[in-house]
């Protein structure tokens, strides 16, 4: 196995037609570490990775693998790796014919070809389908032959364009794991592209959130999904519930209160640079917002709808002049007077500020 | 498979049903069948008995007509000379129709459309019109040798219309449309990014197009070639009409058996070889063209 190389995109740029699909971009992904594009569709992730592939080439900028320009290069001479979202294992040729293919490419002698093919193989526990065609193939199966394919030429990166959207839930969850695995223990530098944020936090060491051609966040999944700079990556991260008021001062260490639009008082965490009566906004997760007695509590609700979801309940709830509900995810039921009006209440530490001004 | 022979026997209700509406789908197809008895299978019946009971039987046996076709050397001639028009018809049409469909699958885009219209447009015209529309082109006044002339590149019209190369020229520009169908239906299942794995896994464009595409179109090249081979073997407009009468294959000698020889018989037996060609690229379309496996 080569060294673990990284990969670098310098204001890299794209427009089909009118439409500017990538702002010019700059990325850094080091040498071994997976790094995940997540995104909704249309944010640019995929012509991000199809720019790196070669498919697609930059109207502005350069990319790097290692220290070596690749921007003029063909996609066949950029020694990289590809899984994709269909697998496109190609149907005219058997299990062992497909992984084969790479090394048949660069020249690798017969008996090589079938010594690595096995290796491959047995590194995606699927020695005794050698000989099988692809359409004897499960889903999963299917997945770790194009695995394997993408990784029998040791390419220097990895590019895995939504790998396991096609498997079904459990299918998708043991894969995710096993792919990490896999990538971990080869320490080759990847790039997932996802429109699944759930996928994208438990796969990848860093995510860049995308939006409208420009990444608008990166960093590890905790900081993303605990700290969200903006609206959308609060959104885009899981259901947010998003709270608006003025900063009415100093609550004292590092704490700032909040008077809320829809009434009730809260407090803030974090950012020394909040002036009283600054407009903010703020998220708090749902399995961080708490049911409690009207007494002490910041706002006002009424509960609408309660679901069990198997590891928790969720809440639907309403705050009195405000359209969008506001939910919560506990584990175990609360208890819920007959007129369905409860508080609600969460730690100063849970509250995110976010950096975008309130829409109107 | 499995999984309906496991849902086996159906409950009772259900197969009377099923089994009273098969019935009446096949009671459906009478009239078609019908039709095709009087118009198809009679008349081809027809025609087998006349190729073995014409004048000549009486004296040389029932295949007298077969055996002449067969052994007499201008007609062999004449079968390996039609052999050799719809072959090299048919690979002139292959090297001609493939970049027409690649370059429509994969780069037509919105433009797709109007390359549909012009291929199937030509088709909606009679074929007299268009093979004398190259006589129009190619005359000795024609637009060509009237160019050529007053570009000073000759000095005399070429008498092209008389060459054996026209008859070629309007065999393609006919059947060409034909490959061009058959190539892009079954190309347009051959997904872009099978092409694009190859090439991420070092196989330049060559390599693509050889390991990658032209494997997964043969269906398409299968029943295009086939379906020109069968077409030019039938047709003989074209020869009568252009090449200046230089080119004479099967279908020719049967227009002129029957109209001008008057020789029925002998016509009909002629007709029964080509219909035994046509049958057997059939057999063999139907051997080799799989359909499986381009689309996942």
């Amino acid at each position: 196995m080569s060294a673990s190389v990284p990969l670098r995109l310098e204001s890299v740029s794209k427009s089909f037609g009118d439409v500017q699909a990538l702002k010019p971009l700059s990325l850094h992904v080091r040498a071994g570490e997976m790094l995940a594009l997540l995104g909704p569709s249309g944010c640019g992730k995929t012509t991000t990775l199809r720019i790196i592939a070669g498919f697609e080439m930059p109207e502005t900028g350069s990319v790097f693998i290692g220290e070596r320009d690749v921007t003029e290069l063909p996609p066949n001479k950029r020694a990289l790796g590809m899984v994709f979202q269909n697998y496109s294992l190609f149907p005219h040729m058997t299990v062992a014919e497909n992984i084969a293919f790479g090394l048949k490419m660069r020249g690798v002698g017969a008996a090589d070809r079938l010594a690595r093919v096995r290796q491959m193989l047995g590194l995606v526990r699927l020695a005794q389908f050698e000989d099988r065609s692809v359409h004897q193939l499960s889903g999963g199966q299917q997945q770790r032959v194009a695995l394997a394919r993408s990784l029998v030429t040791d390419p220097a990166i990895l590019l895995l364009d939504e790998p396991l959207g096609a498997l079904d839930k459990n299918l998708r969850e043991r894969m995710q794991f096993e792919l990490r695995e896999i990538q971990r223990r080869l320490g080759i530098t990847s790039i997932l592209v996802t429109h699944d944020q759930e996928e994208a936090l438990t796969m990848s060491d860093r995510v860049a959130v995308m939006s409208e051609g420009e990444i608008v966040q990166i960093g590890t999944p905790t900081e993303v999904y605990e700290r969200p700079r903006t609206r959308f990556v609060s959104e885009f991260l899981g259901t947010a519930n998003i709270f608006e008021g003025i900063v009415k001062g100093e609550a004292g260490a590092g704490e700032w209160t909040v008077a809320l639009d829809r009434g009730g008082e809260a407090r803030l965490a974090g950012d020394s640079g909040l002036a009283t009566g600054r407009r903010v906004s703020f998220a708090v997760r749902p399995e961080r917002l708490r049911i409690g007695p009207p007494s002490g509590s910041a706002l006002m609700a009424k509960v609408q709808d309660v679901v069990f979801r198997g590891s928790y309940y969720a809440y639907e709830l309403v705050v009195a002049g405000q359209d969008e509900p506001v939910f919560i995810y506990t584990q175990s039921r609360a208890t819920v007077p007959a007129d369905g009006m409860v508080g609600l209440s969460w730690s100063a530490q849970s509250a995110i500020l976010l950096g975008e001004r309130p829409s109107p | 498979m499995s999984s309906r022979a496991l849902s086996e026997p159906a409950p009772p209700i259900r197969t009377r049903r099923s089994g009273r509406f098969r019935l009446a789908r096949i009671s459906w197809t009478w009239p078609a069948l019908l039709f095709l008895a009087v118009f198809f299978v009679v008349p081809l019946g027809a025609n087998v008995l006349r190729s073995v009971t014409g004048p000549e039987t009486a004296a040389h046996g029932i295949f007298a007509y077969y055996t002449k076709l067969l052994t007499d050397a201008y007609y062999a001639g004449i079968l390996i000379e039609t052999f050799r028009v719809a072959t090299v018809t048919t690979l002139v049409c292959l090297l001609v129709g493939y970049p027409v469909s690649y370059f429509m699958v994969r780069y037509a885009g919105r433009w797709n459309g109007l390359i549909v219209f012009c291929l199937i447009a030509p088709l909606l015209t009679s074929i007299i019109m268009r093979t004398f529309g190259w006589n129009v082109l190619f005359a000795r006044r024609g637009l060509f040798n009237t160019w050529l002339v007053q570009s000073g590149l000759i000095d005399r019209p070429l008498d092209i219309l008389n060459q054996p190369v026209m008859v070629y020229i309007g065999l393609v520009h006919v059947l060409a449309p034909f490959m061009v169908l058959s190539i892009t239906s079954v190309l347009q299942g051959v997904d872009v990014r099978l092409e694009e794995s190859a090439r991420i896994l070092g196989a330049g464009k060559i390599a693509t197009f050889l390991r990658i595409t032209l494997p997964l179109s043969l269906d398409g090249i299968a029943t295009g070639c086939i379906l020109v081979f069968v077409l030019t073997n039938g047709s003989f407009l074209t020869m009568l009409l252009l090449g200046g009468g230089k080119v004479t294959t099967l279908s020719l000698l049967i227009y002129q058996q029957f109209n001008l020889t008057q020789d029925v018989a002998f016509a009909a037996a002629m007709g029964n070889v080509l219909l035994l060609f046509a049958l057997v690229c059939l057999a063999l379309q139907a051997r080799f063209v799989r359909r499986e496996g381009v689309k996942q």
